[in-house]
């Protein structure tokens, strides 16, 4: 996607956009005319006119009081609502163009706090119409309309105005860029060390005090927070600036006016109150001016969040993702038949990530009957779950991989997965009950339905002790364990009945002591009374050998980069996710 | 909310300083404002009252004088604040780091770590916008205002009483409204929550969704969950935006207020056109401060709430009883780095550990002999990893640890000097490999590293690799061999007679597993006492003795 297609996304259409953007205008001139109608009253009031002389002025002063409040409430209602309403279009926009490309074409979205990331940077355009747009708009009218109506009343006023307000915009935003600029340039990497160093004390804090390195650690750390802070101070000088020109700004303008406004005064041209008025307009109208650096510091927040969504999604499927291709397939009612004994067969597959200069996973062949327990091991680093993102058709191969006879390039990437199923090795839950994580499974199920499959996964105890389908599991699974999250994944699979069950890791993120226990449970349950199902077993930690009918060992392939294996070590991050006791 | 925590100023000394200079130059500012409105009233009525340009001049030399230095004033308001942003930010989070430090790895494994490292990162940043936003207006609400109230006071009384009945309505209905919106906040909490991350929820499960083919219904569900947010937020805010409301009527009634009132008095001539002038333009000046507040209430309850959870843990960390710190350079085996410090036998005499008086082991009793290769079994929750914590010292325990009959806690230096250990999670640093293994030994011996490495089965992970947060970069299986082979150097270059590894080849396939055991066996062989704790069969297969741990009586698994 380009950065120009996901702002355009942002921005509500004018229809939606224009209520607020004019009611926000007119309370904006309410604060303006209500200054220079009090300044025009008092003035005029001097020259003891008789009061019906004044009535109106009376008038407008309440009614741009009430009005700058009023109008300003509407505003902010109407413009959110017009911005949430965007926001939904803007998600479905984003997520339609995601679906394809998920989970392997998603540049750099393979960690979960990046993701999130995502979903945060979709969020954070909303300011676009509420933060960027909209004060823009308002205070360039407001601008405008008074430096239209100061040089009604006296040309060379206007023109004074017209100036201070360029420079102020002008000064403001240049102030505003260099700040922020030298900020983020030179404050990002020492913010980042911080950081790291913080992850580091909190995540080895026990390894540190055995080692005896903590005292070590902590002077590291002051010394970061040191040279951080150090930065920080010295930038904050630059902080005001762009408050400080606009208040200068604005008495200039005054003072302008004046020294303007008097010699005319003299001559008759000017009389007291339009005098009053031409001096003290300037200092209503750059308060509403003070909104445009704001802007347009929310405008460079919301420009990296749109040119982070666009470099996520990537504009072209890269060649490694495979094709959605709809309707093939589809006059197979009931998706592929498969006979015989061999329902799958890969010969000499090959397969690499997007963006990769080799292959992950290099010529592997093996044949998976009805039935059959295959373990697939290898050392990490060795393509494991390469092979498993291939067999669900979420990354593209070369070689020959058929189910039941049928080339899977004919058939749609949807019915491939109509066959084979896949349990991840951190499975997702939904924020949802029990219940919601096991229906979309298969949403003709019964409660009895579910019972039964919690017994056969040996989740029913569980179930109860939580209190019943309704309990919830947390964000991510938090208030479920890495085992419990593998048992629940796995009752998902059976409800859906997947012919062929591919299993990644279902050990990892599970305590040492339970792994043997909770494999042979999986196994015990995915073969069920059903023994025509395969089950694929990926692991690299030992499988008892009775629990499986054919071994593959994937060889260690040339190590990959640091950092680009996508997979972290076991431990990083002090992660939330299932297993984390 | 309180607007301004005493917490903060006992905990962070830059957040007095910066209120007394926030006090000084917000007296400043004030001033200079009367005498901004003072001047330019007094030069337009003069101008109307027909003085020249010229004999104006000193007046507008002082009024661009003021403007002036109202400028500077206003930018070393905002500098200093966002400096005392900074530095309390800074100390805040040192606290905070040696309080997490003492607190201990125990107290710390009962958090949510994520959520603390946040706190300690990026949480408190929160406080930026409290302090240079909000506090600046704060200390301008209490100075500004009451100063420029008294002079309007002073200068016109009605229109001074107009100004006073109007400035209370402010708070009065922003504590009214903001106690309606948490209420309503409160009761759609839940569903606010959860429609709040249904968006996330989607698109982090999209894999999950695309495996059971219902990728294609979500728009539909994007759609309906972002239209319930929208609306379940609309409804908040309507009442929360009346705050904003309510502060705007008030400052702009009460310049109205003032215009009709002077503007009467003006006709019938019982006030004169300066101070009537003058009056009008102070009047919006006594609201903005307050008008500040407002806005910023939002970006400070964040700064507050951020700052909350600092105190929480700073005040745990001072209520903790002062635990016995290791008498640094007591007698025992302070004995020169390098040569192996021989034992005999360690030994366990019914060790218990209790966790708020619970028991996690009870009466463990057993010894591991020099020259020894033992594996400690035991079902889960049987109190394994209390019993390595007791002997490392990270919790108290009853009963006697004992290294060649000297209890292990008067063993000299951090307590740990004896022994080198590794947890389930081998607790990698940013760094390279090479300054991970040789975390804390005060030598580096890259010859020595490549030994440990090679003997723990890691000898193709390069010493130079640098290592992100937490050692990612790294596999499972390598970053578990790294820490095993950090111990190992511990215990060769300092000569540790006690090796202790938990659960060290978990991520480990069996062959590299079975080359991990060969590797500790050679260490075995000089005369170490090695100890494992593992489930794996290939484990307690090698192992010379194995011990098994039975979870106290009445503890469930």
């Amino acid at each position: 996607m380009e950065t120009h297609d996901v702002l355009r996304l942002a921005q509500p259409p004018l229809k939606r956009f224009a209520p607020g953007a004019l009611l926000g205008l007119a309370s904006a001139l309410c604060a303006v005319a209500l200054l220079a109608t009090a300044a025009y009253l008092i003035t005029k009031a001097a020259e003891q006119p008789p009061i019906l002389y004044l009535g109106m002025a009376m008038v407008g002063v309440r009614a741009f009081a009430l009005g700058r409040a009023g109008f300003r409430y509407a505003d902010r209602l109407a413009s959110h609502d017009a911005a949430f309403r965007t926001l939904r279009d803007l998600r479905v926009g984003v997520f339609e163009r995601l679906v394809p490309l998920a989970p392997d074409g998603l540049a750099g979205t393979r960690r979960g706090d990046l993701l999130s990331r995502l979903v945060g940077d979709v969020d954070e355009l909303q300011n676009l119409p509420l933060r960027v747009v909209s004060p823009l708009v308002i205070s360039g009218s407001v601008a405008v309309l008074s430096v239209v109506t100061v040089t009604l009343i006296l040309p060379a006023a206007g023109l004074a105005l017209a100036l201070t307000l360029l420079m102020a915009f002008a000064l403001g935003t240049w102030a505003q860029t260099r700040v922020a600029g030298r900020a983020e340039r030179g404050l990002a990497p020492l913010r980042g060390a911080f950081t790291d160093r913080v992850i580091d004390l909190l995540a080895s804090l026990d390894v540190l005090i055995a080692y005896g390195a903590l005292e070590e650690r902590l002077a590291g750390l002051d010394e970061a927070d040191r040279r951080l802070t150090a930065a920080v101070t010295r930038q904050s000088v630059g902080v005001g600036v762009t408050s400080a020109v606009t208040l200068l700004l604005a008495g200039i303008a005054s003072v302008l006016a004046l020294v303007l406004g008097i010699p005319a005064l003299g001559q008759g041209d000017l009389n007291g109150p339009a005098l009053a008025v031409v001096v003290l307009v300037p200092l209503a109208v750059f308060e509403v001016v003070g909104m445009v650096p704001l802007a347009l510091g929310a405008w460079r927040q919301v420009r990296s969040s749109a040119e982070r969504v666009a470099s996520a999604v990537p504009d072209a499927r890269p060649a490694e993702i495979p094709a959605d291709v709809p309707g093939i397939g589809t006059d197979r009612p009931a998706g592929v038949s498969l006979p015989g004994p061999a329902i799958l067969e890969l010969v000499n597959v090959s397969a690499r990530w997007p963006n990769a200069a080799v292959d992950a996973l290099e010529n592997v062949s093996f044949t998976v009957s009805a039935g059959d327990r295959i373990l697939i091991e290898g050392p990490s680093g060795s393509g494991k779950t390469t092979l498993a993102h291939v067999l669900v058709r979420f990354l593209e191969h070369s070689g020959e991989y058929r189910l039941g006879g049928v080339d899977v390039h004919s058939l749609a990437p949807d019915e491939v997965r109509r066959i084979v199923g896949l349990n991840e090795q951190t499975p997702y839950l939904f924020d949802d009950s029990i219940r919601q994580n096991l229906l979309f499974a298969r949403d003709t199920a019964t409660d009895a339905d579910l019972e039964a499959v919690l017994q056969r996964v040996g989740l029913a105890d569980w179930t109860r002790s939580r209190g019943g389908l309704d309990a919830p599991v947390g964000e991510r699974g938090a208030l479920v364990s890495g085992g419990q999250a593998q048992r629940l994944a796995l009752a998902r699979s059976l409800l859906a009945d997947f012919p062929v069950l591919v299993l990644d890791e279902p050990t990892a993120n599970v305590d040492p002591e339970f792994a043997d226990s909770l494999i042979r449970d999986i196994l015990d349950a995915a073969a069920g009374d059903f023994d025509s199902r395969a089950v694929i077993v990926i692991s690299h930690t030992p499988v008892p050998a009775d629990l499986i009918s054919q071994r593959i060992r994937l060889k260690a392939r040339v190590r990959r980069e640091a950092g680009e294996t996508g997979r972290p070590a076991g431990d990083a991050r002090g992660s939330t996710g299932p297993g984390r006791p | 909310m309180k607007p301004l925590d005493k917490r903060l100023l006992k905990y962070a000394g830059a957040a007095r300083a910066f209120l007394f200079t926030g006090a000084l130059l917000g007296l400043a500012l004030t001033i200079l404002v009367v005498a901004f409105c003072f001047l330019l009233s007094q030069i337009v009525v003069r101008a109307i009252a027909g003085d020249s340009l010229d004999s104006l001049m000193p007046m507008l030399a002082g009024l661009a004088g003021v403007i002036v230095l109202r400028s500077i004033v206003t930018w070393l308001l905002d500098w200093t604040s966002a400096r005392a942003g900074a530095v309390v930010k800074s100390q805040l989070r040192r606290r905070l780091l040696s309080a997490i430090a003492a607190l201990g790895p125990g107290w710390l494994s009962r958090r949510n770590a994520t959520g603390v490292a946040t706190v300690a990162g990026t949480g408190l940043d929160s406080l930026d916008s409290y302090f240079s936003r909000y506090l600046p207006q704060l200390i301008l609400t209490v100075i500004a205002t009451p100063i420029i109230v008294l002079v309007i006071l002073f200068s016109d009384l009605p229109s001074g009483i107009s100004v006073l009945v109007t400035l209370p309505i402010i708070p009065v209905f922003m504590v009214l409204i903001g106690w309606a919106t948490q209420t309503m906040q409160r009761r759609q909490w839940d569903s606010l929550q959860r429609l709040s991350t249904g968006f996330l929820d989607v698109v982090g499960g999209l894999a999950t969704l695309k495996l059971f083919g219902r990728q294609h219904r979500q728009a539909a569900r994007i759609t309906s969950i972002t239209e319930g947010y929208r609306r379940e937020t609309m409804s908040v805010l309507r009442v929360s935006f009346l705050s904003g409301f309510a502060l705007e009527l008030a400052a702009s009634l009460a310049v109205a207020l003032v215009a009709v009132s002077v503007g009467i008095r003006l006709i019938d001539g019982s006030l004169g056109l300066s101070v009537g002038l003058f009056v009008l333009l102070l009047a919006p000046e006594a609201f903005l401060p307050l008008r500040g507040v407002g806005t910023q209430f939002h970006n400070a309850a964040e700064g507050v709430a951020a700052s909350e959870h600092v105190f929480e843990i700073l005040d745990e960390a001072e209520r903790m009883p002062a635990l016995a710190p290791p008498a640094a350079g007591s007698p025992g085996r302070d004995v020169p780095t390098g040569r192996l410090q021989p034992a005999g036998r360690l030994i366990l005499h019914d060790v218990g550990v209790e966790y708020a008086g619970v028991p996690a082991v009870s009466g463990f009793t057993g010894s591991f002999a020099a020259g020894s290769l033992s594996v400690i079994t035991g079902a889960s929750g049987a109190g394994k990893s209390s019993l390595i914590a007791a002997m490392l010292g990270f919790v108290s325990h009853s009963g006697l640890i004992a290294l060649d009959s000297v209890p292990v806690a008067a063993a000299g230096g951090s307590g740990t000097d004896w022994v080198a250990w590794t947890g389930q999670r081998p607790g990698l640093v940013s760094g390279t490999v090479l300054e991970n293994i040789t975390l804390g030994s005060g030598v580096v011996d890259r010859s020595l590293a490549i030994r440990a490495l090679a003997l723990a089965s890691a000898a193709e992970i390069e010493l130079d690799l640098p290592l992100g947060a937490a050692g990612s970069g790294l596999s499972g299986g390598q970053a578990q061999r790294i820490g095993i082979a950090r111990a190992v150097y511990r215990s060769l270059a300092r000569g540790c007679p006690v090796i202790i590894l938990d659960e060290p080849t978990s991520a480990l396939d069996s062959a590299t597993e079975s080359s991990v055991i060969d590797g500790l066996k050679e260490l075995v062989r000089t005369g170490r006492i090695v100890i494992l704790v593992s489930h794996r069969p290939g484990v307690i297969a090698a192992a010379d003795a194995r011990l098994t741990v039975n979870a106290p009586i009445g503890v469930g698994i």
